[in-house]
């Protein structure tokens, strides 16, 4: 009288089937006096949501009682070397959403788990078993919980589960478990603070599974830069212009973006734009978020840079002839590029850590996974393994521009053919001597679109 | 409970004692045992109870105005009333950060934040005895055709949960072919059903049903989940004696109707 597995598809239709087939035979036995709902087991892949068998998991098992009957106790068994030794049970009995006043006993021996009930379990009672501390068979496959109950009648088959997935272990989890057992690891954590910021087991797991999330983040702010650069160099113009309407608008945009935090800027992009029937990928609009909002610290930087350029050469090129265009391209922005370098990777790393807060609106980036991974574990550790992901990036970047940083202070103190020190009586001569430079690259100008970096070099060991 | 008198207990019961005495002269009145208890527990400031919670679960937890309103706040406000402590809540506290506090100790002396009794969660810190019950809910947005477990479990959908919940442990657990987004707070995950971001959101039924007919009234409560579960407070496993006090502060609650008023207040039924 058990269920083919294989029938479980057509539902209702089986089970009337059943009931016909079980009033025909007219057997005292009528199978389903307690109807299995459904078992399912809670994901113990430590950051990922397979269910390992062999390692610590718990088991929800429900069960409604039919009309007319009572349950008085309930056994539930799994197959192979599935054990529920050393578990514990929660009997949770409910009318609808209300719990019923109903005890109960569970003992556990082996594959089998026995709960037995202070009183029988009436018709139309929802059972709930919650078993901690299980274990699933270690090798792993579709496991089926299977049972018996027994009512008024004696004991019952119960209908089998519908088939849990479960894995055999992972090559991962197996290296948790040799750190779980190591002496120096039990020594290590047993301080409060390694314990709970630096726990080996989950420094692994964390590396392992937090690398989605990092390339993410990677490819969000990597996708999203150009776009700022572009963005940011036109508002920077904009914001130089002559024009009072381009002035204001550019005012208006950088100011109201710096002036105001990221996460509110993402808050608006990501609960305003859906509102206004925009519906865009979250990661795309990550990238958006982040691009716009770096465009306005990038707009500022270029615009000091720019301006940074000494007055005297601008009248040196429009001496020479050179339209504003001309001027800006070749002369005024390759100089301003060199300038700007270290601040903009200083903003390029602000940009990739403030990725981070794209995980408040759901996008999957790496201090998603690092919550998700500490929500379950309640340990630290997911946060300083994410910060390690951070650093791997910025570090280097930190460092590359610090020796970019003395390079041009070294190119501008001593590097060039000039005098040391610059005084603004020698701003003169300054403009001097890139009128004599310009003379020669004079012919190379012709080209209004070539942007002349063979120029560049030449002012470079100048400025 | 050791017979040494420290001078922290010491401190506490004569506080303790005096608060009492200015309870019993308000004739609100506080019962012997009370006194009792009190001595045996530490407090992270003297004479205050001081509370962590999300609030952003109304109407169990909300922060209105700059001040925490709700039921399990009132719940506090009466314990710490019984217990003769000046109840104190912390600025709202990430919910998934709760417990890890109050396991560190030294910034909350309990957390009532709409805790689900678990076992994960004994393993770390001490419940109270439970002091409401409470189930699961589905809300999705009333348009939406995909409104139960079985159509939502599927690899296109993204299920809102709040970080570190039953919620979320539910949806990981019968929805795991579905893509589980974990937020910070429930409002989080409403909004971004409402704005089509996610395909539904699990949650404590009390408060997603709230969340659809108070704020984000596109959306529904469209699978009641009975789990049977029931909230806790949280106290740290060096505490046990403020758990005691606590508990029998929630005895006398439930004893005097004390209980089923708040119920009442704050969801208009008594059970």
């Amino acid at each position: 009288m058990r269920y083919n597995r294989r029938d479980r598809g057509t539902g209702l239709l089986a089970a009337l089937a059943m009931l016909m087939l079980a009033c025909a035979m007219l057997v005292p036995t009528i199978a389903l006096a307690l109807t299995t709902n459904k078992a399912t087991a809670r994901p113990n892949e430590n950051g990922g949501s397979g269910v390992i068998g062999g390692l610590n998991t718990r088991l929800t098992w429900e069960g409604t009682v039919e009309e007319g009957e009572e349950v008085s106790s309930v056994t539930l068994t799994l197959p192979d070397d599935g054990t529920f030794d050393g578990s514990s049970t929660k009997i949770t009995v409910l009318e609808g959403l209300s719990r019923a006043a109903v005890e109960g006993e569970a003992v556990a021996s082996g594959s089998q788990l026995n709960v037995t009930f202070s009183q029988p379990i009436t018709e139309g009672l929802l059972l709930r078993l919650e078993v901690e501390g299980m274990k699933f068979p270690s090798e792993g496959g579709d496991v089926v919980v299977s049972g018996t109950y027994v009512n008024q009648g004696g004991e019952q088959q119960l209908a089998d589960s519908k088939p849990i997935t479960t894995i055999a272990n992972t090559p991962l989890q197996a290296m948790v478990a040799t750190l779980d057992e190591a002496p120096w690891v039990q020594i290590w954590n047993s301080n409060p603070f390694l314990g709970m910021f630096f726990k080996p087991q989950l420094l692994v797991t964390a590396f392992a599974t937090l690398v989605p999330g990092w390339l993410l983040c990677l490819l969000i702010v990597v996708v999203a830069y150009p776009f700022a650069i572009l963005l940011g160099l036109i508002f920077a113009l904009m914001k130089i212009s002559k024009n009072r309407l381009l002035r204001l608008i550019a005012i208006v945009y950088v100011n109201v973006l710096r002036g105001t935090p990221l996460f509110l800027q993402i808050y608006i992009m990501f609960f305003g734009l859906p509102m206004m029937n925009i519906n865009i990928d979250n990661n795309v609009l990550g990238v958006i978020v982040i691009a716009i909002n770096a465009s306005a610290y990038l707009a500022e930087i270029f615009r000091a840079g720019i301006q940074s350029i000494p007055q005297g050469q601008y009248e040196a090129a429009s001496s020479l002839g050179m339209s504003y265009f001309q001027t800006m391209f070749n002369l005024v922005l390759p100089q301003t590029i060199r300038r700007v370098i270290p601040t903009v990777t200083s903003d390029f790393i602000t940009s990739y850590k403030d990725t981070s807060l794209l995980s408040s609106v759901g996008v999957m980036e790496l201090m998603m996974f690092a919550k998700n991974l500490t929500s379950v574990s309640g340990n630290m550790t997911p946060y300083v393994a994410a910060a390690i992901f951070y650093l791997i990036v910025t570090l280097p970047l930190i460092k590359a521009v610090g020796y970019v940083e003395e390079r041009i202070a070294h190119s501008e103190r001593g590097g060039g053919p000039r005098p040391k020190g610059k005084t603004a009586k020698n701003e003169a001569a300054d403009a001097e001597v890139k009128l004599s430079e310009l003379a020669v690259h004079a012919e190379a100008l012709d080209d209004e679109h070539a942007f002349v970096p063979a120029l560049t070099p030449s002012f470079a060991s100048e400025v | 409970m050791s017979n040494q008198i420290t001078r922290r207990s010491f401190i506490g019961a004569i506080s303790a004692s005096a608060a009492t005495i200015a309870l019993a002269a308000c004739g609100s009145g506080a019962s012997e045992g009370d006194t009792a208890a009190a001595a045996d527990y530490t407090l992270v400031e003297e004479g205050k109870l001081i509370v962590a919670s999300d609030l952003d679960f109304p109407p169990l937890d909300s922060f209105e105005g700059g001040e925490a309103k709700g039921f399990d706040v009132d719940l506090s406000k009466e314990i710490g009333e019984r217990l003769g402590l000046e109840v104190e809540y912390l600025p709202p506290t990430n919910f998934d950060a709760i417990i890890p506090m109050i396991k560190q100790g030294g910034k909350a002396d309990i957390g009532n934040s709409a805790f689900s009794i678990t076992e994960e969660r004994k393993a770390e810190i001490d419940f109270t005895d439970a002091y409401l019950d409470s189930n699961l809910g589905i809300a999705v947005k009333s348009d939406s055709d995909a409104k139960d477990e079985e159509a939502l479990n599927d690899a296109s959908k993204k299920i809102a949960v709040q970080s570190g919940t039953t919620g979320e442990a539910y949806a990981k657990e019968n929805m795991s072919t579905a893509t589980i987004v974990p937020l910070t707070t429930v409002t989080e995950c409403m909004a971004g059903l409402s704005t089509g971001h996610y395909d539904a959101v699990c949650a404590d039924l009390p408060v997603v049903g709230n969340m659809c007919t108070m704020s984000f009234t596109d959306c529904e409560v469209s699978v009641e989940v009975p789990t049977g579960e029931q909230y806790g407070i949280v106290v740290s496993k060096d505490n046990p004696g403020l758990t005691a006090a606590i508990n029998e502060a929630l005895a006398d609650m439930e004893a005097d109707g004390t209980m089923a008023e708040l119920k009442e207040k704050w969801f208009g039924t008594t059970n």
